[in-house]
């Protein structure tokens, strides 16, 4: 059988976007990370998440739902002065921390996790921290090398976040329940202020409980990067902001009930 | 073909191809901008927003290994990159390395850059690089695959992002991209001035894979002795340089089944040159 140019194109092409159609319908057409860490194979962790898995893809919000460490005190560890912590993603830091003398970003907080839960992690590559999450640290259970080791890989606070709250160790870092009351008061906080405003972002509405399809639904289009604000993204697409802020309104008041 | 009068292709190319080329070439240019521009808050709409290492079928290769050891992928690679490999290989094993030569826009951009090269040097271009030293280059490549697979399978990161041209061409403009992929790719560029496809003959890794499949695949390039002139104009365009006219079977781990050696193209006798499953005499 011989093949020509024309029907070896319209053949490529069926293969190709055929076999992409086939794999979407079937649902392994997955074009982003399930932000569900790996986990330990073998020893005594296996079976728990592991946090060398963190991918600069993750936000505060997908560490805390993988390793249970609250997002405000991963913001708290690395200065990050954002109202919504939880949408702070990683690979973030790599820009915030970019005048710092060694490289703050992913790598930082796989390492922040390991040694905040007291897993395993492998330290013979070069990870640094800056002086804040060093000090949430010094109250952790750290073994004689780790210690060592965050003490020679501290870098200072960013000059940015140099005003950001002191904080106090001893209140976030004795123990995750404690941890987790500060993230608790920080919620409360939240969740008595669950208004749609100008400066909501759709990552907000979704922490607030409403799913991906209700938005969508609301706005009659596909959801944009989470991170945008609702008032921005309904000034682009000509929507009424104060029509959709009222419907997505509805439904984070259903969410909190 | 003609627009505006003016011929767009030369006459018996292979210009269906080059239409291929184009549309791959703009649907991930337009997925590379609309994912930067949904990370900044805009986005195309109904287009997809996937990374560009989520489109990439060599991703999927290199983390085979993870995948059968550990359960995951290695960082950044996703279920999509396995699905497009799986593709891939299907092309592939029916038709050899057609990714290469149709669909991946890296050796497309490399084409365009060449048609300058045949300008300036006109029948001197493709042909810099001593026969015998050129020919055991090409096996280059499977050296930058054995490392590739191994830094992948050992730190279970994705190294090669830092030197892929690739992953450059489409992200030039984004913090993402690293110097070694930019410095990679302006190398490419360049020396496409001399060479066709230098990094599709000398170290794409991704190619080093798929050529294998020209050993066996089930549609080959044949020559048909009975009825070939043996004017040579097989090997003289075929972009990897490969001594078409010699042999009566293409197994040539390099050849990107461009079909610009066939009868249909270049080759002036009818059924002489031919992309097939049966014999030729
Ligand atoms: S042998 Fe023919 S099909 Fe293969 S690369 Fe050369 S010109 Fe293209």
């Amino acid at each position: 059988m011989n093949l020509t140019s024309k029907p070896l194109a319209a053949i490529i092409l069926i293969i190709l976007l055929g076999g992409i159609s086939l794999s979407t319908a079937m649902g392994w057409w997955q074009t982003e990370s399930t932000k569900v860490a790996a986990t330990y194979t073998e020893g005594e962790f296996a079976g728990q998440a592991n946090p060398a898995d963190i991918r600069g893809s993750y936000t505060f919000g997908d560490v805390e739902k993988n390793f249970g460490i609250p997002a405000v005190v991963l913001a708290q560890a690395f200065n990050i002065q954002t109202e919504n912590p939880a949408t702070f993603a990683a690979k973030e830091l790599e820009t915030i921390y970019a005048e710092s003398e060694f490289e703050v970003g992913t790598a930082s907080v796989r390492l922040f996790v390991a040694f905040y839960n007291g897993l395993p992690i492998d330290i013979s590559t070069d990870m640094y921290l800056p002086q804040n999450a060093a000090d949430l640290l010094k109250n952790r259970n750290l073994t004689a090398e780790q210690s060592a080791y965050l003490e020679s890989h501290t870098v200072p606070n960013p000059a940015a976040a140099s005003d950001s709250p002191e904080v106090d160790p001893a209140q976030t870092a004795e123990s995750a329940p404690e941890a987790e009351a500060t993230q608790s008061a920080v919620t409360t906080e939240a969740s008595t202020e669950r208004l749609v405003k100008g400066k909501t972002s759709f990552q907000e509405i979704l922490d607030w409980g409403v799913s991906q399809e209700v938005i969508e639904q609301i706005m009659g289009m596909p959801m944009p990067n989470p991170l945008t604000k609702v008032k921005d993204y309904c000034a682009e697409k000509g929507l009424d902001f104060e029509t959709i802020k009222a419907a997505l309104q509805i439904e984070v008041d259903k969410a909190g009930q | 073909m003609k627009l505006f009068g003016k011929r767009l292709f030369r006459p018996r190319s292979i210009w269906i191809r080059k239409i291929v080329q184009w549309f791959f070439f703009l649907l991930i240019a337009l997925i590379s901008v609309n994912h930067t521009l949904v990370e900044n808050g805009g986005g195309i709409p109904f287009l997809s927003t996937a990374s560009l290492h989520a489109l990439c079928p060599f991703g999927g290769v290199v983390t085979i290994y993870q995948y059968a050891t550990v359960g995951t992928f290695v960082q950044k690679i996703h279920e999509s990159a396995f699905v497009l490999m799986i593709i891939g290989f299907v092309l592939a094993f029916l038709f050899g390395p057609v990714f290469c030569g149709w669909v991946c826009p890296l050796g497309t951009v490399q084409e365009w850059v060449a048609k300058l090269g045949h300008k300036f040097f006109k029948r001197k271009y493709n042909h810099f690089i001593p026969a015998k030293l050129d020919s055991v280059l090409r096996y280059a490549r499977y050296i930058v695959l054995a490392w590739v697979v191994y830094v992948t399978a050992t730190s279970g990161t994705l190294i090669f992002a830092e030197y892929d041209p690739y992953f450059a061409l489409f992200n030039f403009w984004s913090t993402e991209v690293a110097i070694g992929g930019l410095i990679i790719l302006g190398a490419t560029l360049v020396l496409s001035l001399f060479i066709e496809r230098p990094w599709c003959k000398y170290a794409c890794p991704y190619g080093a894979v798929l050529g294998i499949t020209n050993l066996f695949r089930v549609f080959q390039i044949k020559r048909a002795e009975s009825t070939c002139k043996a004017d040579g104009a097989c090997s003289i365009m075929c972009p990897m340089n490969i001594a078409v006219d010699t042999v009566k079977t293409v197994r040539d781990h390099q050849c990107i089944s461009c079909l610009e050696c066939t009868s249909e193209a270049i080759c002036p006798v009818a059924k002489t040159v031919v992309f097939t499953t049966g014999a030729v005499k």
